[in-house]
């Protein structure tokens, strides 16, 4: 990874009619760089990454490629490649044929072609595949096609559109590391929108959340985690989703007072006033099931989950939280549990614009 | 006896009878005219003998006779040249009318249903429309060329040999190019969009998008078009009937309309068979090509 920006975005705009699609966003990748695109749908992430394609034009805003301004510029001459959700195979046209389709437009050789084609192949695992028809392949073929069809392009960026959303679980787990290889291998600059945490959270050097049309906070992956600068960041990155609770600030102000639940711990280094009420974030994993009596938060179980190698305790009220438990547990539901967590590991975030309060 | 019942509500019984009424219909109502048409076309028919089956043999008199015919080589030529230029007209201006309603601008839905009106109306009823705007002293058509400058003088479109065939083959067009639109319309419609923004991004221009992407895509529907069209302007007997009734001596005169003169003027039954065997013959052999082209689904 290198410290020339491969793409910039400088207060970029995208309104469709009266929606306003993407708002002020500002971005810089750096060669080499994987950036994965977060956030729930409808909140511009595909909407930006075709706006990198050139398949949307921005309304306002500059959007360089390589240091070049490309506002105007149309899709073929970015010299980007996007791999789609639906892969977009060219279905009349053999694997081999869409390895080279867009070196057949450039005139270039037959021979030179072939040979690209076959290197490609090489590395995606079509060799004996070339001379199939997309039909008569299976869906993580197709998704390795679509690939090499971008990678044979030697683009200045590969532009990914969810690409492993139609792929049943195992093959998405597995594609995911072999996408993140092949960028390392390849020294590429990729851009990856997915609306699935996790493949953001696995893959990506660097993560941008949004939502409407905003960039909520932008990060390495674990810095997300371990600080998320809005509630939202907080709820959408890790899984099981963070628990959100109101609190009030106790006289004392060393603890953090939960209505029906007791209390935890609160962070150092934080200036609130007695009595104010603010949003607390608890992770499921940072829940400790403590026993006998004491402060922490008091719940009785709903019930659990089992995924075999943890289980999931949630409890009742509203709002029940939930548990992230390494191993089994013997819990049943209607028993009382005493909950405890670190200082360190609550999140405060205002009650009203939802930002990060404190470090 | 109670078997058959049963295994007509409950086995295949029940999918039998339902092929065997469709293909009794098609025997009735299809074969069986066909295959009397057939022979007809052997034997020595007048209008004594219309009644019976058993007609005198004529070998191929009947052929040997219309073969001889003077006008047989002019009418042939008449109906490729119709053949060809309304199929060929019918398209390019079905294919660019479709090409232009994808571009989805306000109203571009209901523009669309209303060329279907063309397909609506009868063939006589669009006769005798293009009569007036065909009309040598009066009509809009000639007073349209007048005004661009193309044409010195009034065209009579009707009696004039050398357009009374030209006559048509325009209405011909106007008639056919709706349902030719709607249907590469359709065809159009399912290619899915993301193929042509991965071309775009590919590096093809909107010209190569069209040959490498849009074509090959459309190959089964071009040729279920041309295929009907061909039927459908075989089949074309009104617009002759209303505009030219064949003439002036015959300059516009093509086989079916042939067929039905010698039938139904003449009473010469068995040559206007014969007429319409050799064009089922023409039908059959672009039929084979049909179903061939389209066997292996979209290729490139």
């Amino acid at each position: 990874m290198s410290d020339e920006l491969q793409i910039e975005l400088i207060d970029v705009d995208k309104h469709y009619g009266a929606f306003h699609a993407l708002k002020a966003v500002n971005l810089s990748i750096r060669k080499g760089q994987f950036v994965a695109l977060v956030g729930p749908s409808g909140c511009g992430k595909s909407t930006l990454l075709r706006s990198l394609a050139g398949l949307e034009t921005i309304t306002a805003g500059t959007l360089k490629i390589a240091g070049e301004v490309m506002n105007a510029v149309p899709p073929r001459k970015r010299d980007v490649a996007m791999v789609f959700q639906s892969y977009a195979l060219y279905p009349h046209m053999r694997v081999i044929d869409n390895l080279t389709y867009s070196m057949r437009l450039k005139r270039a050789p037959r021979s030179q072609s072939e040979a690209a084609a076959k290197e490609v192949a090489a590395t995606t695992g079509l060799e004996k595949l070339l001379d199939r028809y997309p039909r008569e392949l299976s869906g993580g073929q197709r998704q390795r096609v679509a690939m090499g069809r971008a990678i044979i392009r030697h683009p200045k960026a590969f532009l990914f559109d969810e690409p492993l959303s139609n792929l049943d679980a195992a093959l998405r787990v597995h594609m995911r590391k072999e996408i993140r290889s092949l960028h390392d291998r390849l020294g590429a600059t990729s851009v990856y929108v997915t609306h699935d945490q996790i493949e953001a959270m696995t893959m990506a050097d660097h993560i941008v959340v949004m939502r409407d049309g905003v960039i909520e906070q932008q990060g390495a992956p674990l810095e997300l985690y371990d600080r998320p600068s809005t509630r939202f960041v907080g709820g959408f990155i890790g899984s099981p989703a963070m628990n959100f609770v109101e609190a009030v600030v106790a006289e004392d102000r060393r603890t953090l007072v939960i209505e029906d639940l007791g209390s935890v711990p609160l962070p150092g280094g934080i200036m609130l006033g007695a009595g104010e009420t603010v949003t607390a974030g608890l992770r499921p994993e940072h829940l400790e099931i403590s026993a006998g009596d004491g402060p922490g938060l008091h719940a009785k179980v709903d019930f659990v989950e089992f995924t075999g190698a943890a289980s999931f305790v949630i409890t009742r009220g509203a709002p029940g939280l939930t548990v992230f438990n390494v191993g089994r547990t013997t819990l049943r539901p209607d028993e009382a549990v005493r909950l405890t967590i670190a200082a360190e590991n609550v999140h405060l975030f205002d009650r009203e614009t939802g930002r990060r309060l404190g470090a | 006896m109670k078997r058959i019942i049963s295994g007509l509500w409950d086995g295949k019984g029940f999918d039998i009878a339902l092929v065997v009424v469709a293909l009794g219909f098609l025997m009735i109502f299809a074969g069986l005219p066909l295959i009397y048409n057939v022979v007809m076309s052997f034997q020595k028919v007048d209008i004594f003998s219309l009644g019976t089956f058993a007609r005198p043999f004529a070998g191929f008199d009947n052929y040997r006779a219309i073969f001889a015919d003077p006008i047989f080589v002019p009418v042939m030529k008449n109906t490729v040249i119709f053949i060809v230029a309304s199929i060929v007209g019918q398209f390019i201006i079905g294919f660019s009318l479709a090409l232009f309603f994808t571009l989805d601008f306000p109203g571009s839905g209901y523009l669309r249903g209303l060329f279907l009106v063309s397909w609506v109306m009868p063939g006589l009823v669009v006769g005798a429309i293009w009569n007036w705007i065909f009309a040598g002293d009066f009509g809009v058509l000639n007073f349209a060329l007048r005004e661009l400058g193309l044409i010195g003088g009034n065209i009579f479109w009707r009696s004039d040999t050398n357009f009374s065939l030209w006559a048509v083959i325009i209405a011909n067009i106007w008639l056919g190019t709706s349902f030719n639109m709607i249907l590469l319309s359709v065809g159009l419609a399912s290619i899915p969009r993301d193929l042509y923004e991965a071309a775009e991004l590919d590096g093809a221009n909107a010209l190569q998008r069209f040959w490498t992407i849009t074509l090959p895509m459309m190959r089964a529907t071009i040729g279920a078009i041309i295929a009907l069209g061909l039927i459908f302007t075989l089949q074309q007997f009104d617009l002759f009937a209303a505009i030219t009734s064949g003439g002036p001596a015959n300059s516009s005169n093509v086989a079916q309309y042939w067929a039905w003169e010698l039938s139904f003027r003449e009473y010469d039954f068995a040559r206007g068979a014969t007429i319409s065997v050799l064009m089922i013959v023409l039908v059959m052999i672009a039929s084979v090509v049909y179903v061939r082209s389209t066997r292996y689904e979209v290729r490139g």
